[in-house]
């Protein structure tokens, strides 16, 4: 018994094999295939940094090409996690360096790098080709002058709104002299200038540069002068549009444009004034993708732009927008894919917008191809929550937020569960879906329910009791991420499905009602999970059944870490320990 | 001059004093739920709506731009009242005097720091954590790093 397939022969077959999730499936067949996948794995993915130990990835994939790391949970996005939570990227870097010498790209998203970790970078991979760093934080543009200045191979940086420390526009400076083979190139979220005449070198010798995003401090002369010398970009990112007016600038912005005959993204336009707006009309037609969440440009300027986007497929653009100018972007827009409506005065008392639940319709009926929506609007209707769930059943990502909490329906005054209920059932292929507005335990019920595909749930002010969290926990067959905030329960449901939050990455709870005794049971019963409770008060100090700020719990094989900070305390598995406060100072 | 956007942690000075002890927190978590702008904790978190601190600041108008060795910080000032605000890069002035006098100018009355009464415009600022200040209170770098926007109050009226 046992016909064995040559190992030459499994990797050749491997090397067609892509996809990580396959990959995984292959590795488990039995040990020589094991064997074979983990020494031909390129692409290593680690949806959660502390879901396993650097050194055992380092040590299963030595011809590991590509690493892709996630540290804080998606919260943190929106100040709901403390600063020095964690995600530190060092660990992996060294570990990295140690055992596979031939990493080429580095892709980490909200975790602490510092100049360390990227001079390491720098010094340890010799073909080094692709970093980008998104929603990071902790480095200075002296660690960016180092990736510059050593990686001659390089050819994608991209610092995707990260917070960095900026001493300064010298860094641009450290890129060879010679060509280089920079691809993309993204220095947005930097405050200070760079010397426009180091950039302007830097592109003249960057034959491949196909993506350029420059940062508010680039002026319009500056961004006419690079688009000159490259006329090739496929994707922009403006710098500030904030120069008074003069006709012969504004002539010559629009040349520079005209002549960008690729160009298919085109985003920061800070500051742009309606005035300037005709300067890109040249390019409208042939763009995919843009990017207006930074224009505060109003609402018959704004069509008159987008009406002229007959290929646009990402639209991101600010409630300035109104009903009336989704109707137009609905006819006009054919293509779309991806629409994001952001609010323009976060502040409810503020909020004066003619936008409403109807933009979203128009949007829904006359876009046949849209299948992501994050929209932001003060309140919805069910009655607009099942007309958008009949018209695009083909919707993947469903993010809607009323702004204000608890809205029902303010046509009918009902909780918006049927509306809901409408996108869960229709929607079959949705992956992703943020909830709002007034929601009882009974929407969670047809979300667990029909929602068969959705990996990550994101839950704000919504349910009556538990139940809520028990519908979700015990339907929801692919849920992998799920977020909660400010919903009152907790402890029941979190016990009594357990087993589940072991087939998920994660779960975060902030400001529910998770009693630092369930914590303490959860973590005893379930060692395979990491459950911390991050929480300004030691939890021990309190009575067991009260209350913890937040909870953050992921599956892991390498155990707790050792990393927290004062606020973070990892349950211990042993009942005697108790609360475990790991760290390394 | 750093500047950073990310939330305050636990251990700095800017913690939340009407956080509640840890008896009345089971009763202080009901009130959290209300309605998020009268509760003064939720809007102290910027947190919510949730979208990204960077598009936060870029919509209450604050902008910071490095040239070599200038910086230009530019933050929205309102008077209350008023719908339209002007725009004032901030760091073209010395200190506190130098932006009174200017914004004296600007809105053609006088204006001060300090607290609020029936005679005088009163100079607010909102700082990073959603908080609406005294202007005056800190000093003049610290006041830099933390201003998102500034608000002009009108005289008090019984």
């Amino acid at each position: 018994m046992g016909l064995r397939l040559p190992s030459k022969v499994l990797e050749h077959i491997l090397s067609f094999i892509d996809s990580n999730e396959d990959r995984n499936s292959v590795s488990l067949v039995c040990k020589s295939w094991f064997e074979t996948e983990r020494k031909t794995r390129k692409r290593v993915f680690v949806g959660n940094c502390y879901a396993v130990s650097p050194a055992a990835v380092a040590k299963r994939f030595p011809e590991v090409r590509s690493l892709t790391l996630k540290g804080k949970p998606h919260f943190a996005d929106y100040n709901l996690v403390p600063d020095g939570w964690g995600g530190y990227a060092w660990p992996w870097i060294e570990a990295m360096a140690a055992k596979c010498p031939s990493l080429e790209e580095i892709r980490l998203k909200r975790m602490v790098v510092t100049d360390e970790c990227l001079e390491k970078i720098a010094a340890s991979f010799k073909d080094f080709k692709v970093l980008v760093l998104t929603s990071c934080e902790g480095f200075s543009t002296d660690g960016i002058a180092a990736i510059a200045a050593t990686c001659r191979n390089l050819r994608v940086l991209e610092l995707r709104e990260c917070i960095v420390e900026d001493l300064g526009g010298d860094w641009l400076s450290y890129f060879p002299e010679t060509s280089t083979s920079l691809v993309s190139l993204d220095f947005s979220c930097l405050d200070s200038e760079v010397k426009i005449s180091d950039l302007e070198r830097l592109v003249s010798r960057s034959p491949n540069l196909k993506s350029l995003k420059l940062n508010p401090a680039v002026t319009l002369d500056g961004l006419v002068s690079l688009l000159r010398r490259a006329p090739q970009l496929t994707e922009l990112g403006t710098g500030s549009f904030a120069a008074q007016l003069k006709p012969e600038a504004f002539s010559k912005l629009s040349e520079a444009f005209s002549n960008c005959k690729q160009l298919q993204s085109l985003s920061g336009l800070w500051d742009v004034l309606p005035e300037y707006l005709p300067a890109l009309y040249s390019v409208c037609p042939g763009l995919t993708s843009l990017n207006l969440s930074y224009a505060t440009v109003r609402m018959p300027d704004l069509v008159e732009l987008l009406r002229r986007c007959s290929k646009l497929q990402k639209l991101w653009v600010m409630d300035l927008i109104e009903d009336k100018g989704l109707e137009a972007v609905a006819s006009y827009c054919k293509e779309l894919r991806e629409l994001r409506v952001f609010p323009s005065a976060p502040d409810l008392d503020e909020a004066n917008i003619p936008l409403t639940e109807q933009g979203l319709v128009f949007v829904s009926k006359g876009c046949r191809k849209l299948e992501s929506v994050l929209y932001f609007c003060v309140q919805f209707t069910n009655a607009a929550l099942l007309t958008i769930a009949r018209k695009r059943p083909n919707l993947k990502c469903f993010r809607l937020c009323v702004i204000e909490p608890f809205a029902p329906d303010y046509k009918t005054n009902e909780p918006l569960d049927k509306g809901f209920k409408a996108i869960a059932e229709g929607c079959k292929d949705l992956r992703r879906l943020s909830v709002s507005g007034l929601l009882s335990d009974k929407a969670f019920k047809y979300i667990g329910k029909h929602a068969k595909k959705v990996r990550m749930l994101s839950i704000a002010f919504a349910g009556d009791s538990d139940l809520m969290l028990h519908h979700l926990l015990s339907g929801c067959e692919s849920l992998k991420k799920l977020e909660i905030r400010d919903c009152p329960f907790g402890d029941t449901a979190l016990l009594e499905h357990a087993a589940k939050l072991e087939t998920m990455r994660s779960l975060w709870m902030s400001s529910c009602f998770v009693s630092f005794g369930a914590c303490k049971l959860l973590s005893q019963k379930m060692p395979r999970l990491n459950v911390e409770v991050i929480d300004e008060h030691p939890p021990e100090t309190r009575p067991e059944s009260s209350p913890v700020e937040r909870i953050y719990i992921y599956r892991t094989v390498a155990g707790p870490r050792m990393d927290t900070p004062e606020f973070v305390w990892t349950i211990h598995k042993n009942p005697e320990i108790g609360v475990s406060h790991l760290a390394i100072k | 001059m750093e500047v950073s956007n990310s939330c305050s942690s636990f251990s700095s000075s800017s913690v939340d004093s009407t956080k509640p002890s840890p008896s009345e927190s089971s009763v202080n978590l009901s009130l959290s739920l209300t309605f998020p702008s009268t509760s003064p904790q939720r809007e102290a978190k910027q947190d919510w709506p949730p979208i990204k601190s960077r598009l936060r600041d870029t919509l209450k108008g604050r902008r910071l731009i490095r040239r070599g060795n200038d910086t230009s910080l530019f933050v929205k000032v309102y008077m209350e009242g008023v719908p339209i605000g002007r725009k004032l890069d901030l760091c073209a002035f010395s200190g506190y005097e130098s932006l009174l006098e200017n914004l004296s100018h600007m809105f053609d009355t006088s204006i001060i720091c300090g607290n609020r009464d029936r005679k005088h415009h009163v100079l607010t600022y909102e700082d990073k954590d959603g908080d609406w200040m005294m202007v005056g209170d800190i000093p003049w770098d610290m006041f830099l790093e933390t201003v998102r926007r500034l608000k002009i109050t009108r005289p008090e009226r019984y």
